[in-house]
């Protein structure tokens, strides 16, 4: 390269020695270097010119042949801009590739900036959204996607992994969109249609509350029957023993279908009332005495309230949550055992826990024990009776009232059921 | 016209309070839109317990006017807007009190639902009131996309929808009245029934207003109180 350099310096000095020389033959040196300066610099600037008119409509025909430098700077040119057109069809033919691809995904995709500005989307996202797509480029998301609880999401992505919103373009359309980021502050947002699948649940749920509800008229008339029966002394003695297994069975048969429509009616994720207060401590003591009826054994149940902070939601709710605790607690901890029932609140919100010292449960049973109709232990858990059904409804009302359940438990080990109300479902709570 | 209209500032802070400023327009936007999805749902379904937690959550949307509000003031005062970004804040200020507008008619949607969910559901399930409130959600729907992405079309579109809105409203006016006329043990329920319709129709010419000033943010022109022949024919021209 700098040999190069030197070799077209020298060239333009020789032109130049040689315009002095010839000036000096005819008397005028200076006029003669003046002259080939000149000359020099007119052939540079014709040679820009062709150079620029080249650039300019880039006509292969225009191309300039020019020589010395200017061969090499053309060539140059000339082999880089095909370059970058070989690399322009390269680069396109590689995002029709990757957009074709997005095209055939089953799942709406947008792409999203920083900023949550729209960069890009395929089809099934247009279909599923109503983007445009003139339009919608460069629009942030949530301007076009205006459902709170997606805002919500967008801002606090941490919390939770999807979210289930109805389609801004159809409400019986459901959609469950999801956040992920990627590379250097860029989101996919994936949209999948689960309209399917909610109107599964909802049929589903539509019907155990209809079943029950249906089972529940029979169920009363046999009761009664039985109830009349039992007190006959006339009945033949044979008989007794039967009827009071029948009479048994029914009672647990009306239990079950009285779970099932409550565990319908708080399924529903509607928010509980937030301008019903509930005062804990009268609750909590009366629950007490139910529990010790339960037992038909001396059993200690301890009531500490740390707090008299009250809570806002659905008094029968609340106090369907305690019971179910307590009694929990009570079946499966052993005569002289230990309950203790608390209530506290601190910074991140008020906390009501029910501790016992009973058989306690198995660290792989615990994430299942929400489920309806879970037990742990099919023959051990049947006699001591209960449905199956109260931590389900527990965990429902809770999420009505934004609270969680948390469980800490051991084999043989005693229990712990925690439930975290959020802090603004307190009455200490101040609205900003 | 796109959202670039807002992008030519030299100074990007201002871009961004501009941008910001319709975010929170659209956001509150979405509030109403769930409120009154929520109170049409309600009465549909006669679910009093649904209905109230609209009416619970009115003062979010309030909250919301008044700091959109003081947001537009504030960018007013410091950066003296002109031209597109003026028209903007002059919607924005407009577009926001017809939203809280809405977001009152939707909490006296839903006082009416829970009172009407304690009596029973006639035959039809409030159809007609449902074929009405679906519309004039789709109205507000449309509005909002129109005022996001500044599509004149599309506002032009809700505001012609306007007039079908009317005409349900009065089609469900006649129904409940003939009903009332046939049953006078039935003037409490059908009287809450109009006054839901009359709702509807409020928040259907709210909406048609919203559209009218994203006519007026993305051409700059003034079609209130003309007739929608004129506003087509100057919309063309421009």
């Amino acid at each position: 390269m700098s040999s190069n350099l030197i070799f077209y310096f020298i060239r333009h000095l020789a032109a130049l020695f040689a315009g002095i020389l010839i000036g000096l033959f005819l008397g005028a040196p200076l006029l003669g270097g003046l002259a080939a300066l000149l000359a020099m610099l007119t052939w540079h600037i014709l040679n820009i010119i062709r150079f620029e008119d080249w650039l300019a409509t880039g006509q292969i025909e225009k191309f300039p042949a020019g020589n010395g430098l200017w061969a090499r700077i053309f060539s140059r040119a000339n082999y880089n801009r095909n370059q970058s057109k070989s690399r322009r069809r390269k680069y396109r033919k590689l995002l029709k590739e990757i957009m074709t691809s997005a095209r055939a995904f089953p799942d709406g995709v947008v792409i999203l900036n920083f900023n949550y500005e729209i960069i890009n989307f395929n089809e099934v996202a247009r279909d599923l959204i109503g983007f445009r797509k003139t339009y919608d480029r460069n629009q942030r998301i949530d301007n076009l996607i205006r459902h709170p609880d997606f805002v919500s999401y967008l801002n606090n992505s941490s919390n939770q992994s999807s979210i289930e919103i109805s389609s801004p373009q159809n409400n019986d359309v459901w959609l469950s969109i999801r956040l992920i980021p990627y590379g250097v502050d860029q989101y996919l947002l994936l949209i999948r249609d689960i309209t399917q699948r909610v109107r599964f649940e909802l049929t589903r749920t539509d019907f155990i509350a209809n079943a029950s509800h249906e089972l529940r008229t029979p169920l009363t008339v046999i009761s009664g029957y039985m109830d009349t029966l039992i007190d006959d002394q006339n009945f033949p003695k044979m008989w007794s023993e039967p009827i009071r297994d029948i009479n048994e069975n029914v009672n647990r048969m009306n239990d079950l279908v009285d779970g099932l429509l409550a565990l319908s009616q708080v399924e529903n994720s509607v928010s509980a009332p937030l301008d019903k207060m509930i005062d804990l401590k009268p609750m909590l003591i009366g629950s007490k005495k139910q529990g010790l009826a339960l037992k038909d054994c001396p059993i200690n149940i301890e009531v500490k309230l740390e707090s008299d902070v009250m809570l806002f939601g659905d008094e029968t709710e609340i106090h369907s949550v305690v019971s179910n605790l307590i009694s929990n607690a009570v079946r499966y901890t052993a005569c002289e055992g230990n309950i203790v029932i608390n209530w506290w609140v601190n910074e991140s919100g008020g906390h009501l826990s029910v501790k016992d010292s009973g058989i306690g449960i198995a660290k792989d049973n615990i994430p299942r024990l929400t489920e309806r109709f879970f037990r742990t232990d099919e023959g051990r858990a049947r006699f001591k009776g209960g449905a199956g059904l109260g931590l389900a409804i527990v965990k429902h009302i809770l999420v009505r009232h934004d609270a969680t359940l948390e469980i800490v438990s051991q084999l043989n080990e005693g229990s712990l059921f925690i439930c975290h109300f959020a802090p603004h479902r307190l009455s200490s709570y101040s609205h900003k | 016209m796109s959202t670039d209209l807002f992008n030519q500032h030299s100074s990007k802070r201002f871009n961004e309070e501009l941008e910001a400023l319709r975010n929170s327009v659209m956001r509150m936007g979405g509030l109403v839109e769930k409120h009154l999805y929520t109170a049409i749902e309600s009465i549909i379904a006669g679910d009093s317990e649904m209905a109230l937690q609209v009416a619970q959550e009115d003062y979010k949307i309030n909250a919301m006017e008044v700091e959109i509000d003081e947001n537009c003031n504030r960018i007013l005062a410091t950066r003296s807007p002109a031209a597109a970004d003026l028209r903007l804040i002059v919607a924005v200020i407009k577009t926001i009190t017809d939203l809280e507008r809405i977001g009152d008619e939707a909490q006296r949607i839903s006082f009416l639902a829970s009172r009407l969910a304690s009596d029973s559901q006639p035959q039809d399930h409030y159809r007609e009131l449902k074929a009405l409130g679906e519309h004039v959600l789709s109205m507000l729907h449309d509005s909002l996309d129109s005022f996001s992405r500044l599509d004149a079309k599309d506002a032009l579109a809700v505001v012609e929808e306007d007039k079908l809105v009317d005409e349900q409203y009065d089609m469900i006016t006649r129904q409940c009245l003939s009903l009332m006329i046939e049953d006078p043990g039935t003037i409490k329920r059908f009287m809450d029934v109009t006054w839901v319709a009359r709702a509807l129709e409020r928040i259907g010419d709210h909406a048609q207003n919203i559209a009218e000033y994203v006519i007026y943010l993305a051409h700059g022109r003034d079609i209130r109180h003309i007739k929608l022949e004129e506003v087509r024919q100057k919309l063309s021209d421009s």
